[in-house]
């Protein structure tokens, strides 16, 4: 590279554009691969988990007020117990979490992004079809899984589709949990700014370097 | 001003503080809806035992971090000009600081490492019982006397849906309660014929999974003549919150009176299997089966139930064609337990219940009588 300033001829700025152009509306949010962008989506979609998870609890215990039979049978009553659980924890929680990371970490850390950036988006768009499955299975015939969150056999045997569509959404938001912890290790790992001791940024909490 | 922050909150806060700390031991045996029941065992006794102790170490713990805490705060604040002071790494107090907690760790550990090995020696028990959870019910086996018998939710189904008020044991009746004799060894072999089930009784101190293909074993030894309540503690479907637990402890003469009773009702009760039984008794036997069995998924009109996937019974071809099928169906269940086996039911009751079905509801099946000997020979 020569130390002679750069000056831009007329006309060749337009070339800049095909670089810094992003799309606008949905699509810069389906094909981002900003990790701030990203972070809001999956604090979004952790928030509307949490809004939907926990109007299922509300259910339970609305159902629970008063002894007897009130508001939903008990084979929908365990559909909720077990959504609320999947969806809270799967949801909610572990989304929540790479949320943050995605917003905090490459700023803490000095790096100008997740290190999988494409991977990272692809991380995020995982979850809501995955959703979308879970919450379909409260629709089908023989209802949603209603073994409890922790799934456990035999009892998971005697469901019906509800189960099948359960178990395919945990294994989609299994694949977008582990993208996304590949990514946050794999970013603090090798993208920290010069200087910053690996110690240092993992100290979320004082994130002094 | 001053005044209002000064000792005055601190003598409050404390006098507060100090009838709380009466309070909470009263509180901890007043009302069992608040707390552990009252025990009526030795392991009971020593679980909530053990559960203050960590209680009030918790307690200690809170007091002495939030305190020295507070205070540090309080006494360091800006607004009285203290200055911060500034140093790193204190060895003394980082050993300190390790020392004290694993010591914690340690007066936790050891009372609590002896109540679980009590809660397993289960050796040389006075009399072993064998407790089978069942969809949704609980059956118990006398393994010494020879002699068992289900025990199903006795709550009217009126007052579940609302239509009756709700009786003093709402959901936590049954019909046939377990009986045992006080101050014996209770062993209790637990396992399960369909799903996990839990057999829980509080007020023994027991809870153990029953979970099918395994025997477990715990154990209890009852100090108090009365009758206890306990639930299935494991999600084992729809009906989960219908298969209470009830122990009736006897005193060992009535005990003793209670088991020559039982047995006497269940000699003239025995069934010959080779007799060969009339329509109108299998159908009216059957009934009863049904209803205690069966309804739960294909309800007592024969509807079934779409949500669970029980087909109704009512025009069934299975109902209504060759009774060799119907008996496989009913013995060893169908679509991987969805439809669960029903092994554990007697020939009499498997025949009378499938009798029932053929010719209840409208149903006029062909070969309409099923005969105990029948389902004899087709079970495997
Ligand atoms: C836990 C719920 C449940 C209970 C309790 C239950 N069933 Fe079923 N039953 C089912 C289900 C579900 C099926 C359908 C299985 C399948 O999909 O093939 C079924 C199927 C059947 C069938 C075959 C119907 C057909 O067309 O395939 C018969 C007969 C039957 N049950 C009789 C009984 C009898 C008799 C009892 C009581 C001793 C009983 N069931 C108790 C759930 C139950
Ligand atoms: C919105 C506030 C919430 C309410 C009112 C609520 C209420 C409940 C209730 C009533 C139950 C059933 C408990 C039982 O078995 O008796 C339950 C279960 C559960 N909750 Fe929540 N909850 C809330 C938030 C959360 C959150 C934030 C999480 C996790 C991040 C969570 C995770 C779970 C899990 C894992 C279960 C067990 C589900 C199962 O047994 O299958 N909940 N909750
Ligand atoms: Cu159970």
């Amino acid at each position: 590279m020569s130390s002679t300033p750069h000056t831009i001829a007329p006309g060749e700025h337009a070339l800049d554009h095909g670089y810094a152009h992003h799309p606008g509306g949905i699509i810069r949010w389906i094909t981002t691969t900003n990790h701030k962008d990203i972070g809001t989506m999956y604090l979004w979609f952790s928030f509307t988990m949490f809004i939907v998870g926990g109007l299922m609890a509300m259910t339970i215990r609305a159902e629970l007020f008063k002894p007897g039979l009130q508001i939903v049978n008990p084979e929908f009553f365990n559909s909720l117990t077990t959504l609320h659980g999947l969806i809270m924890i799967f949801g909610a929680l572990m989304p929540g979490a790479v949320g943050f990371a995605n917003w905090m970490i490459p700023m803490q850390i000095g790096a100008p992004d997740m290190a999988f950036a494409r991977m990272n988006n692809w991380s995020f768009w995982l979850l809501p079809p995955a959703a979308l499955l879970l919450i379909l299975s409260l629709f089908v015939p023989g209802g949603a899984a209603a073994g409890g969150w922790t799934l456990y056999p035999p009892l998971t045997v005697q469901a019906g589709m509800g189960m099948d569509l359960t178990i395919f959404a945990i294994h989609i938001m299994g694949a977008s949990s582990i993208m996304g912890s590949i990514n946050i290790i794999t970013t603090i790992l090798n993208l920290r700014a010069p200087g910053m001791t690996l110690h240092g940024s993992l100290r979320p909490i004082c994130c002094s370097p | 001003m001053k005044n209002r922050t000064g000792p005055g909150v601190v003598a409050r806060l404390l006098r507060t503080a100090i009838a709380l700390s009466v309070a909470v031991p009263g509180l901890a045996f007043a009302d069992y809806e608040w707390n552990f029941q009252p025990p009526v065992s030795s392991m009971a006794v020593q679980i909530v035992g053990l559960h203050a102790y960590i209680f009030w170490i918790c307690v200690a713990i809170f007091v002495g971090v939030f305190g020295v805490m507070f205070y540090a705060l309080y006494r360091h604040r800006k607004s009285v000009g203290h200055q911060a002071v500034q140093f790193h790494e204190n060895t003394l107090v980082e050993i300190v600081w390790t020392i004290i907690p694993f010591l914690i760790l340690l007066f936790m550990a050891y009372p609590a490492t002896k109540t679980v090995l009590a809660m397993h020696d289960t050796s040389a028990p006075d009399m072993t019982i064998k407790v089978t959870g069942y969809q949704w019910k609980w059956g118990y086996d006398y393994l010494q006397e020879g002699f068992g018998f289900y025990s199903n939710l006795a709550t009217p189904l009126a007052q579940i849906e609302n239509r009756e008020p709700k009786g003093e044991h709402y959901l936590l009746e049954v019909d046939n309660p377990l009986v045992v004799p006080i101050n014996a060894k209770v062993r209790v072999l637990v396992t399960a014929g369909d799903v996990i089930h839990s057999w829980w009784m509080p007020s023994f101190g027991v809870k153990q999974d029953a979970i099918p293909g395994f025997v477990r074993d715990t154990w209890f030894r009852a100090d108090k003549v009365g009758i206890y309540r306990g639930q299935c503690a494991e999600l084992c479907g729809k009906e989960h919150g219908f298969m209470p637990i009830v122990v009736e402890v006897k005193s060992k003469e009535d005990y003793a009176k209670w088991v020559d009773e039982h047995k006497s009702k269940l000699a003239a009760a025995a069934d010959d299997p080779n007799k060969t039984w009339s329509l109108n008794d299998l159908v009216a036997r059957g009934h009863t089966i049904f209803d205690g069995n069966c309804a739960a998924c294909h309800q007592t009109t024969g509807a079934g139930n779409p949500a669970l996937g029980a087909p109704a019974l009512v025009g069934d071809k299975v109902v209504l064609g060759p009774k060799e099928h119907q008996i496989d169906v009913v013995l060893n269940g169908q679509n991987n337990g969805k439809m669960p086996p029903w092994k554990h039911l007697s020939d009499v009751d498997v025949a009378a219940v499938i009798s029932y079905t053929r010719n209840s509801w409208g149903n006029k099946a062909d070969q309409n009588v099923v005969q105990p000997a029948e389902v004899k020979t087709a079970r495997k």
